[in-house]
């Protein structure tokens, strides 16, 4: 247990790091659900976008992190070293369990409803807003807990351009061969990941319910 | 009964002579150009062994493995045989003591230390792999830099630019900064090494400590700052093996001990960071020079 005692010696430390891990998750999934919803919603409505969106949200999820990040950093504005380009990353990847949900959650409801809604004189927009994402709502927000769970994980490699979180408690062991200061960054990013997923399955079972 | 017994003995048998006419050795690395350049060299010369040796041995290649961590914890586990180590490395890294500037020094400090856990290291190879303080060109001409000592004057207007290994190390950034007395105003941005040569060449920071047989250093054109304090400890390249693996490590060794300098590695580098090419090609070219 010798991480968890290095986590308390340097708690001051240790809290810093878990506000930059926060604040990466935070910003890039939220970021990622503004972006991603209207996308999936555009997949439904043309095929054509359904085959582009989601086709690229599946190639951008094939890059590994770091070769991502190689090619961030040249890039002007959302480019270079540190948070910005961090959270592009992150956000990149967090896009495609929004995008996908959301196409699944509104192509799934039974069709039935949609001809009622139609039957009732529901412009397509009216449709949308009080018919099909509500219906869709715990589809979507299980695809916004996939990705925050995801984005928990991945934003430990956000390290490896300076954008601080656990991920340097992980590379630094890793760079000076210490488990307990990988334990130290490992251990923790593991612990908000579950919280994360324990309080974001507890918000949509209640939106289950209603 | 007595058929099925004499054949399992004969296969057995059989089985023991064949694992003696070849050998099995598993080669690992660490997950950098150098480190699966030297797993190459090291894997094609057990694969074919001179004249004077003709029974080669076969390898399996385990290249690479994330880090010092992983490679020294593979190696005394029996998951590999033999991977390239740096005795600076070695010293702090793995055995946690204080580093050593004088390289007979260090090497013999090595040597027990790996005899101590039951391994051994095989002689030097030829080359240091050392921090390499690294700046733009242009910044350079600027400012006059050519030694680290050059630095004190303008380390204050200067954004630098570390990897982690660097920071952590007792051999790295706060004992380097105080060898010379450098006064940082930003703190350092703290990143992937990999990724820092292209921040500096892209003018996110602008002074790195790089390894100094990289090969990007010649190819991005990037300036290296003489050691004149002499800070840094040494880094001799070596492989460290496990003594089961020794009858089929030796005569490689030989081949390769000396052969390996500075500006050898750095071309072996380049050719494969830069020149895109395959390590095992570079390896192989590297062998069959004459």
């Amino acid at each position: 247990m010798g991480w968890l005692a290095y986590l308390i010696q340097h708690r001051g430390e240790a809290l810093g790091l878990l506000g930059e891990h926060l604040l990466l998750v935070g910003v890039s999934t939220l970021l990622a659900a503004t972006l991603g919803v209207p996308l999936g919603v555009w997949a439904v409505r043309s095929r054509r976008a359904q085959r582009w969106v989601l086709g690229a949200a599946n190639v951008v999820q094939t890059i590994p992190s770091l070769a991502l990040f190689g090619f961030l950093i040249p890039l002007p504005l959302l480019g270079g070293i540190g948070t910005t380009p961090a959270i592009v990353a992150l956000l990149l990847y967090a896009l495609l369990p929004i995008i996908r949900a959301t196409h699944t959650g509104i192509t799934g409801i039974d069709p039935a409803v949609r001809e009622a809604a139609d039957a009732m004189g529901m412009t397509p927009q009216q449709r949308l807003w009080q018919m099909e994402l509500p219906l869709a709502l715990p589809v979507i927000f299980s695809g916004l807990r996939v990705a925050t769970v995801i984005a928990v994980g991945t934003a430990t490699i956000a390290a490896a351009i300076g954008a601080g979180g656990f991920g340097s408690y992980i590379f630094r062991g890793l760079a000076t061969v210490d488990n307990r200061l990988i334990l130290a960054g490992a251990v923790p990013a593991a612990l908000l990941a579950l919280a994360a997923d324990g309080g974001l399955g507890w918000v949509e079972r209640r939106l289950g319910r209603r | 009964m007595r058929g099925t017994a004499a054949l399992l003995a004969g296969l057995l048998l059989l089985a023991a002579v064949g694992c003696r006419a070849r050998p099995h050795v598993v080669v690992g690395s660490k997950n950098f150009t150098e480190q699966l350049v030297l797993g190459e060299l090291l894997a094609q010369a057990i694969e074919n062994p001179g004249v004077k040796d003709p029974r080669p041995s076969a390898v399996t290649r385990r290249l690479d493995l994330g880090g010092t961590f992983l490679c020294h914890q593979a190696l005394l586990r029996g998951q590999i045989d033999v991977y390239p180590e740096y005795t600076g490395t070695a010293l702090t890294a793995i055995f946690k003591q204080a580093p050593i500037s004088d390289p007979a020094a260090a090497w013999s400090a090595v040597r027990e230390q790996y005899q101590r856990l039951g391994l051994a290291v095989s002689p030097p190879l030829g080359f240091d792999d050392t921090f390499a303080i690294l700046v733009r060109p242009a910044d350079a001409a600027r400012w006059g830099l050519h030694a680290m000592s050059d630095l004190r004057q303008v380390a204050g207007r200067l954004r630098p630019g570390f990897g982690y290994e660097f920071m952590e190390r007792q051999d790295g950034f706060a004992g380097w900064t105080r060898a010379y007395q450098l006064d940082f105003n930003a703190p350092p941005r703290v990143m992937d090494l990999g990724l820092l040569y292209t921040a500096l060449a892209q003018g996110q920071v602008d002074l790195i400590a790089g390894n100094s047989t990289d090969g990007r250093i010649a190819a991005l054109g990037l300036v290296q700052l003489r050691d004149d304090r002499h800070y840094f400890p040494a880094y001799q390249a070596f492989f460290a093996y496990r003594p089961s693996a020794a009858a089929a490590l030796r005569p490689a060794f030989s081949r390769l001990a000396g052969r390996l300098d500075t500006r050898t590695m750095q071309a072996m580098n380049a050719a494969v960071d830069l020149g895109h090419r395959d390590p095992a090609e570079v390896a192989r070219d590297f062998l069959h020079a004459p």
